[in-house]
């Protein structure tokens, strides 16, 4: 008996001695993000001068540059021009091209290093959910104007990032595995949208 | 005026670890703000160097969210040390002269002082422990050796100590 309220108060002194404060951490916008949202706001409020100066010197339009070898050729020039004669919808278009291709590369690298054997279990799925944060992060922020053009592609692109993410939630081994068919289908149903609007110089819905 | 109506203090070496706690809490605070910078760039050159530890996967989009992440409890860490340390410096007096005054068995009044003084003083240091072990073992690793080594032990005996504290100061009012 003494034994136990020992146990018991032994257990009641460990909880909260263990609940200790460590902190919170909130994601913060990267640089590209955050001069995509100034410039989708400086767009919004008709401020096209601001937004073409905020594109001229921003992250967003450096990451066109430096990834310009896996882009539809003459984004960034489009972006631009499209800034320059105030044609809203355009600009939007071509930056959404720009964030789907950021997602979709991030999907084929992630679909690549977990294709590595001598990935544990518990690496994987931490990969994997690295992996997806960062594809959605980037996504996100142009699902609106993906849905807006062609609803079926968000349709699929959510229901396939909810699909990876279970996987990579999951506990089991084998459905850890899985979690490369849906980042393969992201990559697909991405690269669809930007062949797709990259052919198109106008909305199509 | 009774022996029991004045506070007694309790021993100079309490008061002593107690001041000095708030001394390393204010030094503490004080080179975080003046290092800042210094920190965090070697705080990032570890987790660089430890790419496997910290889940890096060598994609910038990837691996800024991670870094960013690890730095900001990193500089957490220190800032919990230094609030801690400032607060639980004050709670060793206050407690301590409690116990010091209202715990009539010499036996027990040693114990509790002794277990308010180590607790409350090694309690902080678990929050520097944690903010130098993240970037050589992670996160979560880090989190988990400071709660075994230093929360669980020293939060305990204190905690332990202020339960048995507010039994001695309840059962003395009850006696009244």
């Amino acid at each position: 008996m003494r034994a136990l309220v020992a146990l018991a108060l032994l257990l009641a002194v460990v909880a909260p001695a263990g609940a200790h404060h460590v902190g919170a951490y909130t994601p913060r916008d990267n640089e590209i993000t955050t001069n995509f949202k100034q410039i989708k706001f400086s767009l919004q409020a008709g401020k096209f001068d601001v937004a073409l100066r905020l594109f001229d010197e921003g992250a967003l339009r450096a990451a066109m540059r430096e990834k310009a070898a896996a882009l539809p050729s003459g984004l960034e020039a489009g972006t631009r021009a499209a800034l320059q004669s105030r044609d809203a919808p355009e600009a939007e278009r071509r930056l959404m091209i720009f964030f789907a291709a950021l997602a979709r590369d991030l999907a084929l690298e992630a679909d690549r290093q977990l294709a590595d054997a001598k990935l544990s279990r518990e690496a994987r799925t931490a990969m994997g959910q690295r992996f997806l944060e960062a594809m959605w992060r980037y996504y996100n922020l142009v699902d609106f104007a993906v849905s807006s053009r062609d609803n079926k592609t968000s349709t699929a692109v959510r229901l396939a990032f909810d699909e990876a993410e279970g996987y990579a939630k999951t506990a089991s081994a084998s459905e850890a595995d899985k979690l490369r068919a849906p980042l393969r289908r992201i990559a697909q149903v991405l690269s669809n949208l930007i062949d797709g609007s990259s052919t198109l110089p106008r909305r199509d819905s | 005026m009774t022996p029991e109506s004045t506070w007694r203090l309790p021993p100079l070496w309490v008061l002593l670890v107690a001041v000095a706690l708030i001394l390393v809490a204010e030094v503490g605070g004080a080179s975080m703000s003046r290092f800042k910078v210094e920190q965090t760039r070697w705080a990032r050159s570890v987790m660089l160097a430890r790419p496997l530890v910290h889940g890096l996967v060598g994609v910038r989009d990837v691996d800024e969210r991670i870094l960013d992440e690890a730095l900001v409890k990193f500089d957490a860490g220190l800032r919990l040390f230094h609030m801690h340390a400032e607060g639980m410096g004050l709670v060793i007096i206050a407690t301590t002269t409690v116990a010091a005054t209202l715990v009539r068995s010499a036996p027990a009044r040693a114990v509790i002082i002794a277990l308010l003084t180590a607790g409350g003083a090694g309690y902080p240091l678990g929050y520097l422990l944690w903010a130098a072990l993240i970037p050589y073992v992670g996160l979560e690793r880090g989190k988990t050796i400071a709660e075994w080594l230093v929360w669980i032990p020293f939060g305990g005996a204190t905690i332990v100590a202020l339960w048995w504290l507010t039994g001695v100061v309840a059962l003395r009012l009850v006696r009244r």
